[in-house]
């Protein structure tokens, strides 16, 4: 995708999230109202085939294209499995695959395939709800395979998420796939990939929060006088400024490598950096808007917590700061003092 | 609903800059070993004119200064990679640090053709090192409100005043010192201009401030009825404040920000060992990933310059996550160290350095701009004020 044509993807997605991911959308998800007709323009727009390519009918779009696209959905808190249903969508193509329409999450974690069964539990799987489709990476004799497994085969126990998502246990107990084809990355891989989406759409809420409490503060009046002109008032949103900068700079970092270093092992230490990062920031960054915008902010009413409540949510999926960061630090702690520097400035585990 | 957006694009150093690294990598691994200075962990604050001079002489001081006054005419891009990597590598680079960083950069900005060719191939030999002379008893973030007056007489300014927290003042050639030489005191960023002010000037006093952890770094400057010669008006006069508001852009944009205290990073990863508890290891790893992310905003801040913008919000906003990084980090590795290191040998010596660290932090807050005065930039930048 050339320069222009993807600007052009940014925008009209970019708006077409503001205009029609209002909170009644937002909120009906958390009621357990599938936006059936919001996700079909979704998939009209061919939003989660963008980085799929063109002769398996996507749009031909890289990683970093796509990523770009879920910045945009976390700004505008999209209640809809976008992420996941690209990141299957993904992997199958690149498994061989052609990817089916309708709504699809990844099951991340401990697959196994055996005589042509998957079997595994994964719990916390985002939107396992409403998704027609679980993809996941299994293991089939040491070697990684795509399996793509129908509603019908999987158990599911919902357990929503705080943000109101419906999230959920799955259970493939000698389940039945549709597709299956070898997998052109591991599970980890595909956990990171996970991570890096995530991370985005940290990155997008984040810059949503801070235009969100930049602007009350502005209009909210108090003793006489809008309350952004208060120096306590500035000094905190400068914080959150800097808290949310640093989000949307190390994500887009992660991005940028994933997308230069390829989709089997591109960024793998960035990806890392940049959600551990997004998930440590995504408690001050709360904290901060919430403090702002005093009771206001805190109720239902308000779309405020439609983006803290998915920060707080986001941080712990596919890999929370603690797991992230300890990935980084045992490798660091492996690779001993002296490759520390080194490994820093060319954002590896170990150089 | 729009506020300006705070974008750090990721940005590539190039290839060239990369191959530098290299160059310089290996010039500081032959060259920090047989060196003696008195700190422990080196930084830039430490002091080797032996060092700085056999930087000068790779051509890396000044490196982005034109050839005819010393410099290598490289990009500052190069100049990021030479810096970081002094500071990554622990290199005493304090005595060169201020000139090659500020003070010629100013003098090659607004300096007159004849103080460029005294001073600038001195600098990049790394023989002639430059004190601030900014701050005041009565003057501190409020730097409009310097006091020091310098009255235009036959030939030049007669200096009275007082300069405070003058760091390297007794060791070094000149200080670039802000003063008043037109209007009142309370006429604000009108009538100020910059001196060159040889520091060996008759009527030049320059007195030991010890810091806290009993070192001297700072001085206290003063002006007696001090005569400075015409020619050492830096621009033009009146304009102190445009310049030296430029020169703090330069002075808050670098690494050194959040790469003061490397070492204590560095030692934290020898003391917990190869094999670290699980909970040891993600605490690193988040600090880790702190520093890879201010490195990464950065050298986004770096690229923005190369292309030609003026990033001050972002190097203000960098510095800011920088030095309370930079101030997190000494308690962070001590409470760490005290769980986690893996032999008792080690945890006595790194609780040493972790403890110097921590004695020094309030100052990263404070130099080059306090938290507040910096939130204060980035408040304006979200058009808040």
């Amino acid at each position: 995708m050339d320069h222009d044509t993807r600007e052009m993807l940014l925008d009209t997605a970019g708006r077409f999230f503001a205009e029609r991911c209002g909170k009644d959308i937002v909120n009906g998800v958390e009621k357990g109202v599938w936006p059936a007709d919001f996700w079909k323009e979704i998939e009209e727009m061919g939003l989660p085939l963008t980085a799929v390519p063109e002769d398996k009918g996507g749009v031909g779009g890289n990683l970093a294209d796509l990523m770009a696209v879920l910045r945009l959905a976390g700004e505008n808190a999209v209640p809809v499995p976008l992420a996941e249903t690209a990141l299957a969508h993904l992997l199958v193509s690149a498994a061989g695959g052609t990817p089916v329409p309708g709504p699809a999450t990844v099951v991340l974690g401990g697959l196994a395939l055996n005589n042509g069964r998957v079997t595994g539990k994964v719990d916390r799987v985002p939107f396992a709800g409403v998704a027609d489709r679980f993809v996941g990476v299994a293991n089939s004799g040491g070697k990684p395979v795509v399996v793509v497994v129908a509603k019908a085969n999987a158990k599911v126990t919902a357990a929503p998420s705080h943000a109101g998502e419906p999230y959920g246990s799955v259970v493939f107990d000698k389940a039945a796939y549709e597709f299956s084809g070898d997998s052109a990355v591991s599970a980890d891989r595909a956990l990171e990939l996970a991570a890096l989406a995530r991370a985005m759409q940290m990155a997008g809420a984040a810059d949503k929060v801070l235009a969100v409490t930049v602007e009350y503060s502005k209009q909210r009046v108090q003793f006489g006088r809008s309350i952004s002109t208060f120096q306590a008032i500035q000094h905190m949103l400068a914080e959150l400024a800097s808290c949310v900068a640093a989000t949307i700079a190390s994500a887009e970092a992660a991005s940028r490598d994933a997308d230069e270093g390829g989709l089997v092992d591109g960024g793998s230490f960035s990806i890392a950096a940049a959600k551990t990062q997004a998930s440590d920031f995504a408690q001050r960054i709360a904290a901060i808007s919430h403090q702002s915008m005093g009771a206001m902010g805190f109720t239902h009413e308000h779309i405020l917590h439609h983006y803290t409540r998915r920060l707080w949510v986001w941080r712990r999926d596919f890999g929370s700061e603690s797991f992230w960061g300890e990935k980084i630090g045992a490798a660091v702690a492996k690779a001993g003092p002296q490759a520390l520097w080194p490994s820093l400035t060319s954002s590896k585990y170990a150089a | 609903m729009s506020i300006p957006k705070l974008e750090f694009p990721p940005f590539h150093l190039p290839p060239e800059a990369e191959a530098l690294r290299v160059e310089v990598r290996q010039f500081l691994k032959e060259t920090l070993p047989s060196l003696k200075t008195e700190d422990r962990f080196s930084s830039w604050n430490t002091r080797s004119s032996e060092f700085s001079k056999a930087l000068g002489k790779r051509g890396w001081i000044g490196i982005t200064w034109p050839k005819q006054y010393g410099g290598s005419e490289r990009s500052f891009l190069d100049r990021y990679v030479v810096t970081e990597e002094l500071l990554g590598n622990g290199a005493p680079a304090g005595a060169h640090w201020v000139a090659d960083r500020q003070s010629g950069p100013l003098l090659l900005r607004f300096g007159s053709e004849e103080q460029r060719q005294a001073i600038l191939p001195k600098i990049t030999a790394g023989e002639c090192y430059f004190s601030i002379g900014m701050s005041e008893p009565d003057s501190g973030s409020d730097l409009a409100s310097v006091r020091t007056r310098a009255e235009p007489v036959q030939g030049g300014f007669r200096v009275n005043g007082t300069k405070v927290w003058t760091s390297g003042a007794h060791h070094n050639h000149y200080c670039i010192t802000l003063v008043r030489t037109s209007g009142q005191h309370g006429d604000r960023h009108k009538g100020l201009s910059q001196l060159l002010v040889d520091l060996k000037t008759p009527g030049v006093t320059i007195r030991p401030i010890i810091n806290l952890a009993g070192r001297h770094d700072w001085n206290e400057v003063t002006f007696n009825d001090c005569f400075i010669p015409e020619e050492c008006l830096i621009g033009n006069e009146g304009d102190g404040w445009l310049q030296v508001t430029s020169e703090l852009a330069f002075e808050r944009s670098g690494p050194e920000r959040f790469m003061q205290n490397f070492h204590v990073l560095r030692e934290l990863v020898r003391v917990l060992g190869r094999q670290p508890a699980k909970r040891a290891g993600a605490i690193l790893g988040r600090i880790v990933a702190r520093l890879w992310t201010l490195r990464q905003m950065s050298v986004a801040v770096a690229g923005m310059m190369q292309g030609g913008k003026s990033p001050a919000i972002e190097a203000a906003l960098v510095k800011d996550l920088g030095t309370i990084y930079q101030q997190d980090l000494p308690e962070i590795a001590r409470v760490l160290a005290e769980s986690d290191a893996t032999t008792e040998d080690d945890m006595a010596d790194f609780l040493d350095v972790a403890q110097y660290a921590t004695m020094m932090a309030p100052s990263y807050t404070i130099q080059g701009g306090t938290t507040q005065v910096l939130r204060g930039i980035v408040a304006r930048g979200l058009g808040l004020r």
